[in-house]
């Protein structure tokens, strides 16, 4: 899952960033409105961490130019606590909204409801077969017993299983899972990919040849 | 306010009553006055007449007075001239005698003062006596009822209090029309006044309807509810700001702290976070501390310890700070300072200054330059620093005194947006007053002007 981060201030930003990496996210930064709304519309997050009070463009603006072209989910992050404010971020198309200073894990919980929402899941947990995982967690288990995967291959289980039944082609992978910090070997996939089958059983995910990887419903 | 005007009618219109009534009554009685004084005057001819003849006659009846006699035979001519027409007669003979014939027993005898002489009018009760003294003491009088013109002045009175009471009426309920037409808008006034202290500050009086001075009442009332409004505006703004301001700093202080016990870390990680902690916890106590002084300000708390300071003196100790972060940005600085005197807090005074060289540090572009000058300008000592910057657009210059306004919205800079208004605050502390020019491109300019102490 890849996540945009919105913020003006440095030290904030470089802390969500680095949370939110290590809870399994690729995330990518900006510091202003006029390149979050860029990156918002050049690349497809799975969810879009705005601050509100931005230099150059402010967050109500950028939400409301994103929404014109784009659905991602966006959680609105602000300094202000006012009732006004909360309506006015969610009517703006914000689809939900969290006061600074908030706890990291509220806005883990937060991102994960999101991604879980615009995905139309309700759980926590997803089963395929005798294989459940836990997106909150971010562990597996297969048969009951757990399965060690690593931050990368979980985010590709997690984003195959998330979308179950849809053929999600290599770009599509690549856009979700890698930043832009991350060098993206194409050749790289595929050894994820291998290491999954073989921790999981090989008919877990399915290659469409020449379109993409899938989880069959 | 009616019952005062009521009250007051009441007490006029009595007094002109009473006043018609004399006045009417005088008049008839004067008027009458007119036909008595002539009968006694011919009737004391006529009796004095008689009573000379008599004197002289040698057929004088001893017993009965001379002037009885002749006031008979007076009386009986005179009556035989003009007839009796309600008018009854007297005499008196002497100054002591009280007998005399034709006359109604009950009438007194006129007093009169030793040896008066003259015709005197008098009333005994509805009537009305006129008579005549002689020197001798002899008194002829001459009377009449005065009934029908009591009667007459009596319902003339009547008239005049159910003509009182009538004008009473209409008077009071034309007041109290003109006084409910006239406190219409005052109520009015009073019902927005009301409404808008119940907190909605954005309503106005409508001063189209209102008289002219009543109009001028809520014009000067709508503009108290105008800064009013906007003073209630800013201090909202402000609390929103600095909570704000305040929360951004926590979230990183929390995040930060989350993030590094989320797992085992190195030594080095620990330390960076440490570090980066306290230097948030710092850039929040150095808010709080702004935030206290300009509240100290707000309240009128900051007390001045005002001395003779040489502003020249100061700007170059100012300068010193500055210098090296200037010299990093091998900024020039140009200085052309002139002694010159305030009576000021230089504590205060320097931190004006050193936030005007901060700024024009901080704004300035590469290799720009600083210049500082100090002049008198009329009475006032003058301080001005420009820097060779971008300049500030036309859209932000008049906000750039405003708590927690930056141009560009960001924290980038470095500052927390209070240094321009807490200068601002100093200097009119001071009775002076604090200036901004720019020209986008062209640098900026802030000057200071302080009242000059020429000693």
């Amino acid at each position: 899952m890849r996540i945009l981060v919105v913020e003006d201030e440095p030290r904030l930003q470089r802390n969500l960033a680095k949370a939110l990496r290590e809870e399994g996210y690729a995330v990518d930064m900006a510091g202003d409105g006029d390149d979050g709304l860029f990156k918002a519309e050049t690349y497809e997050y799975d969810a879009i961490v705005l601050d509100v009070m931005l230099p150059k463009l402010d967050g109500w603006e950028l939400l409301a130019r994103l929404r014109k072209t784009k659905q991602t989910p966006v959680l609105m992050l602000t300094a202000r606590d006012s009732h006004s404010d909360r309506v006015r971020g969610l009517d703006a198309g914000a689809d939900d909204y969290l006061v600074k200073p908030f706890d990291l894990s509220e806005l883990f919980a937060r991102i994960r409801a999101l991604i879980r929402r615009s995905a139309h899941k309700t759980s926590n947990t997803i089963q395929i077969g005798d294989i459940v995982l836990d997106t909150r967690a971010r562990s597996v288990t297969r048969a009951g017993n757990p399965v060690t995967l690593t931050a990368r291959e979980f985010a590709i289980l997690e984003y195959l299983a998330v979308h179950r039944g849809e053929v999600i082609t290599r770009a599509e992978l690549f856009e979700h899972l890698f930043d832009e910090n991350d060098s993206t070997l194409s050749n790289l996939l595929d050894v994820h990919i291998f290491s999954i089958r073989k921790k999981l059983g090989t008919d877990i995910i399915a290659t469409r040849r020449g379109q993409g990887y899938c989880i069959e419903r | 306010m009616l019952l005062w005007i009521a009250l007051l009618l009441v007490l006029i219109l009595a007094a002109l009553d009473f006043a018609a009534f004399k006045i009417y009554f005088a008049n008839s009685v004067a008027k009458f006055d007119g036909t008595l004084r002539r009968r006694v005057a011919e009737m004391s001819v006529a009796v004095f007449a008689h009573g000379n003849r008599n004197n002289d006659s040698p057929d004088a009846e001893p017993g009965k007075s001379d002037l009885d006699k002749a006031f008979l035979i007076a009386t009986a001519q005179h009556l035989g001239q003009v007839g009796m027409e309600g008018f009854y007669f007297a005499a008196w003979s002497g100054p002591s005698v009280n007998e005399s014939a034709n006359r109604p027993d009950e009438i007194p005898r006129p007093q009169l003062k030793d040896r008066d002489t003259g015709t005197y009018a008098r009333m005994r009760g509805t009537f009305r006596e006129m008579y005549h003294a002689t020197e001798n003491g002899d008194l002829i009088l001459v009377g009449h009822t005065l009934a029908p013109e009591i009667s007459d002045a009596n319902r003339f009175a009547g008239w005049l209090v159910f003509g009182s009471i009538v004008f009473l009426g209409l008077a009071l309920s034309g007041s109290w029309l003109i006084i409910g037409q006239a406190l219409q808008p005052v109520e009015k006034i009073g019902l927005t006044a009301r409404r808008i202290a119940d907190g909605n500050l954005s309503e106005r009086i409508n001063t189209e309807e209102t008289e002219s001075e009543l109009g001028q009442l809520a014009g000067v009332l709508n503009s108290t509810f105008a800064r009013l409004e906007t003073a209630f505006a800013q201090q909202k703004q402000f609390t929103a700001d600095a909570a704000h301001e305040l929360r951004t700093p926590l979230a990183v202080l929390i995040t930060e702290a989350q993030t590094t016990l989320a797992r085992e870390r190195g030594m080095t990680d620990y330390k960076d976070s440490i570090s980066a902690s306290l230097e948030t916890v710092q850039q929040m106590r150095r808010l709080t501390d702004s935030l206290l002084e300009l509240a100290r300000f707000d309240a009128g708390q900051e007390s001045l310890r005002r001395e003779k300071v040489n502003l020249a003196t100061l700007a170059e100790d100012s300068l010193k700070l500055v210098r090296p972060l200037a010299a990093q940005r091998n900024l020039q600085i140009r200085s052309d300072l002139e002694p010159m005197y305030v009576f000021a807090d230089a504590g205060r005074l320097s931190q004006v200054v050193t936030n005007f060289l901060t700024n024009a540090v901080r704004y300035n572009r590469e290799n720009g330059e600083i210049r500082i000058a100090t002049r008198l300008q009329g009475d006032f000592a003058v301080l001005s620093v420009t820097d060779t910057g971008e300049g500030i657009s036309p859209a932000d210059l008049p906000r750039v005194f405003e708590r927690f306004y930056r141009g560009d919205k960001s924290r980038s800079t470095g500052g927390n947006g209070l240094g321009l208004s807490i200068s601002k605050a100093i200097v009119e502390a001071h009775g002076g007053t604090i200036e901004v020019a720019s020209e986008k491109g062209n640098g900026t300019t802030f000057t200071l002007r302080l009242p000059f102490r020429p000693d």
